[in-house]
């Protein structure tokens, strides 16, 4: 099975590379990217091949291939895509920047019986599997809301194309709503009734001109409610990127959850401080094995285009609210 | 000076201990039956008083630890009886009682201190002071979380009443409001979802609210009596342009005891602070001072009623499903 990777854009393609690599019957065929640059640099980097030339990468004949391009490029890599008969897409979140975009997507993708995942990492989560097993058991009582955080530092340090409003499609709104959005309709199984959102730009103040702050609370259509913090509010020399945590309130109690707290504490003196040190189970490749058992077994992914554009549409009610301040409905 | 406390449940009890830490005198304790009062009494060689009138002819201040639906008539017979007022938190059940009790402790030129003791707790007030100070720069969000269990008082649980307790949002999460006024100023809007509002029958109240403050800043609010007694966490994240503070109680308690034990856990839960002075007295010696030497204490009357304005636009929000708008106090009140 050969899979490769269109555009090194989005920083997470560094991880799937070794994701890739770490399946026995796949073949990583290297990444395709209009950016001369990255070609340049991440080729070396990783000793993968790499070209500008899509007709060249399209010629190895993928099987499958993972999208990390810059979120509004999202669409034509999709349509290139499917025009040169790839059959399975595995596309980094958010699914687009706007609602027609990732309408455009889903739409082609079923039309053209491409298997299309969305790449929601936190689904794979040991800790959140865990969790969500047990509450869809019922063994924690019944569901009533969600309190919830999915906090990082500023990925400009990583990408700068993250804090461009034209290429990222906003700030940290909508850098970080979607994966607790994502993750609370698959635990919930319901779908987002309404959204009421708060934006600031306090954090980094001056230096983009994207939101860096956010705060939005959620109803689903079955009753539950979430609150979501998406902010930006991590400084870059946090211990680790940011983190993902929730608590689950039901009639039983609460469920705290926090899906990056397998860590050593590591004292360095080179250092001369606290680093921390990650020993969780990679849920990166946890979503890129379910990505490659789609493609041996032919099948649609577990997680398809329609949650991804799902989120969408809670971001883009999300922008709507926190420009308004009303409640918005879906 | 001479005071008189008025209840002798939980508050009652504590705030004699943080009184007689102080040159105060106790004069005497009132509650709903004498023999309530007649404990406290004894153990501070007071008086039993069997009814506020009786008491306020012989003290100089009136320590109201009573419940909140009372609130508004006691406060209003000190004043009127010229004596100054702790009441404790939330001030009053809506804002029209709170608004009409400031005006009045105004008019009769007697001071009101409303216990908004988080304040008080050495952990909340470090962090004020560091974000006062400038050095982590203008909040851009913050986390405030208090949730612990139902109030479980055996007869008379007036917590679990809204009409005499307000709920949750007014009982517990007030202190949170006005802690978030504390660190970033006056709120906006209010923005609120509580469980009780999709199951009227649910064993357990939480409540998830978003301020905006006028200076743009978000606070996020948990408020919760939901988790299993004796279990009690609270903490907080203020995160800065130029800096964050985290605290959690849960992550910082000095002392885990597993101990095997059959002790129920107490009717009202509470922090376990592990300091050499309770916060309570901390308080209590705060009011004192300013009341003996004519000074201001950290936690005004307007404090108290701005923590009830948010907490019934949260009330409201929660109710209704929209956000609601704080607008600035009438009659020249702050």
């Amino acid at each position: 099975m050969k899979i490769g990777i269109m555009s090194f854009a989005h920083l997470h393609a560094e991880a799937y590379v070794q994701n890739i690599k770490a399946i026995p019957d796949a073949e990583m065929i290297g990444f395709v990217d209009p950016d001369e640059s990255r070609v340049e640099k991440f080729g070396r980097q990783f000793q993968i091949a790499a070209t500008t030339d899509f007709e060249k990468f399209f010629a190895e004949k993928p099987d499958g291939v993972v999208i990390c391009s810059e979120n509004n490029a999202h669409l034509p890599m999709v349509e290139m895509a499917i025009d040169a008969g790839i059959r399975n897409i595995c596309c980094e979140k958010p699914l687009a920047t706007t609602l027609k975009d990732a309408r455009s997507i889903t739409t082609l993708a079923a039309e053209s019986h491409v298997n299309l995942m969305t790449a929601f990492p936190v689904r794979f989560s040991a800790p959140v599997m865990e969790v969500k097993r047990q509450l869809q058991l019922g063994n924690y009582g019944k569901i009533y809301c969600f309190q919830s955080s999915n906090e990082g530092r500023m990925p400009a340090m990583y990408r700068k194309w993250f804090v461009d409003k034209e290429l990222a499609g906003g700030g940290s709104l909508q850098d970080h709503l979607v994966h607790l959005t994502d993750l609370f309709r698959w635990i919930t199984r319901s779908e987002v009734e309404s959204v009421f959102a708060q934006s600031n730009q306090v954090f980094h103040h001056g230096e983009v001109d994207v939101e860096t702050g956010g705060m939005a609370m959620l109803k689903f259509r079955n009753g539950v409610f979430a609150s979501i913090d998406c902010s930006w509010s991590r400084p870059d020399y946090y211990p680790i990127w940011g983190g993902l945590s929730f608590e689950v309130i039901t009639d039983r109690g609460a469920i705290q959850v926090d899906a990056f707290k397998q860590n050593l504490s590591l004292y360095r003196h080179d250092l001369k401080g606290l680093s921390l040190v990650d020993w969780s189970s990679d849920s990166n490749q946890g979503m890129i094995n379910e990505f490659a058992d789609s493609i041996r077994e032919k099948r649609q992914a577990s997680i398809s285009g329609e949650d991804g554009l799902r989120a969408v549409e809670v971001i883009q009610a999300a922008y709507e609210s926190a420009s308004n301040g009303k409640v918005v409905y879906l | 000076m001479k005071v008189g406390i008025v209840g002798t449940g939980f508050m009652g009890v504590t705030h004699a201990a943080g009184w007689s830490q102080t040159p105060a005198h106790i004069s005497g304790f009132c509650a709903e039956t004498t023999a309530e009062a007649a404990q406290l009494a004894k153990k501070y060689h007071s008086k039993i008083y069997t009814s506020v009138e009786e008491m306020l002819p012989e003290v100089d201040v009136i320590d109201l630890c009573t419940p909140t639906f009372l609130h508004a008539s006691q406060v209003r017979k000190a004043a009127e009886a010229g004596k100054d007022i702790i009441c404790e938190k939330p001030l009053a059940l809506d804002v029209e009682s709170a608004t009409e009790m400031v005006q009045v402790c105004r008019q009769t030129g007697v001071r009101l201190f409303v216990a908004h003791v988080v304040r008080f707790f050495p952990e909340y007030a470090k962090a004020k002071k560091i974000v006062e100070s400038g050095q982590i720069g203008r909040p851009g969000t913050i986390h405030l979380r208090r949730c612990n269990y139902r109030p479980k008082k055996p007869v008379g649980n007036w917590f679990l009443d809204e009409q005499k307790s307000g709920g949750l949002l007014l009982d517990l999460s007030v202190h949170d409001f006005d802690y978030a006024r504390w660190i970033a100023g006056d709120v906006k809007t209010v923005f609120s979802k509580k469980v009780s509002s999709m199951d009227q029958e649910a064993p357990i109240d939480y409540a998830l609210i978003i301020l905006t403050h006028e200076n743009g800043t978000l606070t996020h609010i948990t408020g919760g009596w939901a988790y299993p007694p004796p279990n009690f966490q609270t903490g907080f994240d203020i995160n800065c342009d130029r800096g964050n503070i985290h605290w959690d109680s849960a992550e910082t308690d000095p002392v885990h005891v597993l101990i095997r034990t059959d002790q129920d856990s107490p009717d009202v839960g509470l922090v376990g602070s592990h300091l050499l002075e309770s916060p309570y007295t901390t308080e209590i010696k705060e009011f004192y001072d300013a009341i003996q030497n004519h000074k201001e204490s950290r936690v005004t009357s307007v404090d108290g009623l701005k923590a009830v304005q948010i907490a019934a636009a949260a009330r409201k929000s929660a109710e209704n499903g929209e956000p609601v708008m704080i607008h600035p106090m009438e009659g020249g009140i702050a």
